[in-house]
């Protein structure tokens, strides 16, 4: 064993539900402690967890820390963070890494925590590693040196065709948060053994200032974009929120599918945050996805390289999202959407199977 | 209360990356040639302060971090309605990462002294880390409501609908209470100057921008500069490359009319055996 602290995953639940991110987040934690020679720990936090923490274990955590009380029953920033701090200050030594999810939840808080340790945090990365890094930087002197056993926190960077490896060993925990659908789980072993610790959490009122009125969530009609096998996407060029008629039709003719958008089309208020796919919404690992009217930038196609077969509909021909396409239809998505939909039943009558 | 809520909103200036203007060949941005705009997100922010103040009273007051030509962003948001704008501008803030950035700039938030609501964009279309606005509320020990996307004010409290996945959340906070704004139903109205008397209503507004939109800096806002810029990030961008080219080979349909181009389309689709039967309902 080395010498190292470990690397700690924050792990979400939702209503004694654990969110596919969690077991991503053990999958990349698992690699990097790995290279590291430590352990991976698992926080969870949440009220009647039941079986949450034994699966955490056989998902690849070796030590899982659980802070199960009522006043969790649902997500607050306050109390999860009151949770999140009691524990780390309460071990024997800090994690060396803090990895949570890119939700509405590890968004959240993640900063939160990193902000009162006053350490760094990388937003929503794509590639975990470990490595060395050497800093010369003579604009400030008081980071110069060569460190070893570095969390590269990989992620595109704003806009551009580029990647950014963010170094933060100055300070520990070294954290990031990362994107769902953008690590792989390492795959349920029920043989796995660990240790499972329940920390008891005292609360403050202050903790409580926030007020859960309501939630509500569809499960029918939430955007299962990491989970579908087919996305129908829109951008830009559906020109009105009444196009993304054309691209619900055309995701009905599937089987598991979602319908996606553009960040132009969500910015213009045409289609809810939920379904934006790309670099400030999710990344996705469908067998096909179908872009309908988006140009292709930069951020999109990071949010679509893991697909199996890219098809794009543009009027432009020069769009770059003829670049990484596998097929392209150039021409008016409007004539070309409703014969997708016609065709793909007629050349593919559905599989027998169940 | 009498004299309704003093409200801060925190916007910056980004690169207007959909604008060709100051992008290199190779992808890289060259900020000093690109066009500049209001972050997108910060828009919405700057609507919920003023339909708050419409709505209750106070003033709204604008701060922005960034070097001088940011003070361009701070003049239109007094346009659309802002009554004052601060711009921190300070050599030393450099190199911030969200970290340094949020403890400048809550410390510019409380130069201002009492406030009731802080708005911040949910993320900035440059940076894209949604991280700087919780970090802010740490430091201020607010609560705070993230992905707001709609507010009410009642009883002097803030009532927030918040998107989750798969749906939304109403949430209700005590005021001060930091909230960072995600999208917004309505659009930020007409500027404040339209109309006939457009010009001279700017030229007199213009000449009460030195008692509208002002400069400060770390010393003035009393924030410690080990703790800010460059030296007070702990993170650093390590290295940065361009992502690797993709796809070259893909198979066009283009020189034929709709039906056809999808009609081989899909026989391409059997030919280069994609199991698409698998997918279909």
């Amino acid at each position: 064993m080395s010498n190292l602290a470990d690397v700690l995953v924050i792990a979400d639940q939702l209503q004694g539900d654990l969110q596919p991110i969690a077991l991503e987040l053990l999958g990349a934690a698992r690699g990097l402690a790995e290279k590291l020679g430590v352990k991976v720990q698992a926080l969870v936090m949440g009220h009647e967890l039941g079986d949450i923490p034994q699966r955490l274990i056989w998902n690849g955590a070796d030590e899982v820390f659980v802070v199960d009380q009522p006043e969790l029953k649902e997500y607050t920033t306050l109390t999860y963070r009151r949770a999140t701090i009691s524990v780390l200050e309460g071990m024997s030594r800090p994690p060396h890494i803090v990895l949570c999810g890119a939700t509405t939840i590890g968004r959240d808080l993640a900063p939160r925590i990193a902000a009162y340790f006053e350490t760094g945090l990388t937003a929503d990365c794509t590639e975990l590693d470990i490595g060395e890094y050497e800093h010369k930087g003579k604009a400030d002197p008081s980071k110069v040196g060569t460190f070893h056993n570095c969390l590269y926190a990989i992620r595109p960077s704003f806009g551009e065709s580029l990647k950014a490896r963010i170094i933060g060993p100055w300070k520990n925990p070294q954290m990031a948060t990362a994107r769902t659908g953008a690590m792989v789980p390492c795959g349920e072993d029920t043989t796995r053994t660990g240790k499972i610790t329940v920390i008891p959490v005292k609360f403050e009122d202050s903790d409580f200032r926030v007020k859960v009125i309501e939630t509500v969530r569809d499960v029918s009609k939430a955007v299962d974009l990491t989970g579908a096998r087919v996305i129908v996407s829109g951008g830009f060029g559906l020109a009105s929120a009444e196009g993304f008629r054309l691209v619900e039709d055309l995701a009905s003719v599937f089987k598991k599918s979602a319908v996606g958008a553009s960040r132009k089309a969500v910015d213009a208020g045409w289609i809810p945050y939920a379904h934006q796919v790309g670099q400030t919404g999710k990344t996705v690992r469908p067998a096909l996805y179908i872009a309908l009217g988006i140009s292709g930038a930069i951020q999109h196609r990071v949010g679509i390289t893991h697909s199996d077969v890219i098809l794009a509909v543009n009027k432009d021909e020069s769009a770059p999202i003829f670049q990484f396409a596998n097929y392209g239809i150039v021409g008016d998505l409007f004539e070309i959407a409703p014969l997708l939909k016609e065709n793909f039943k007629k050349a593919f009558p559905a599989s027998k199977e169940v | 209360m009498s004299d309704g809520y003093r409200i801060v909103v925190l916007i910056k200036q980004v690169p207007d990356t959909s604008s060709k203007a100051g992008v290199n060949p190779d992808g890289t941005i060259d900020r000093a040639r690109a066009k500049r705009m209001l972050n997108t997100f910060d828009k919405y922010a700057l609507q919920k302060a003023l339909e708050v103040k419409a709505a209750h009273g106070g003033e709204v007051l604008a701060i922005s971090m960034g070097p001088p030509p940011a003070l361009e962003i701070l003049v239109e948001a007094c346009e659309y309605g802002a009554d004052k704008g601060y711009l921190l501008t300070d050599r030393r803030l450099a190199a911030s990462d969200t970290l340094s950035t949020a403890y400048a700039l809550h410390k510019a938030v409380q130069y201002l002294g009492r406030v009731d609501l802080v708005f911040t964009g949910l993320q900035t279309t440059d940076g894209d880390t949604a991280q700087t606005g919780p970090q802010i509320a740490e430091r201020l020990d607010l609560p705070q409501i993230t992905y707001c996307e709609r507010l009410e004010i009642v009883d002097g409290k803030a009532r927030v609908r918040r998107v989750v996945e798969g749906g939304y959340q109403w949430l209700e906070t005590p005021l001060p209470a930091l909230i960072t704004v995600a999208n917004s139903a309505t659009k930020l109205q007409h500027k404040r100057f339209g109309g006939v008397y457009a010009v001279k209503e700017l030229q007199r507004h213009k000449e009460r921008m030195d008692q509208t939109v002002f400069i400060v800096d770390l010393d003035k806002v009393g924030a410690d500069s080990n703790k800010a810029g460059l030296v007070g990030s702990p993170t650093v961008v390590g290295k940065t490359w361009k992502m690797g080219e993709i796809g070259g080979s893909c198979v066009m349909f283009l020189g034929d009319s709709p039906k056809h181009n999808v009609e081989h389309l899909m026989a391409r689709l059997k030919e280069d055996n994609r199991h698409i039967e698998e997918l279909i309902q």
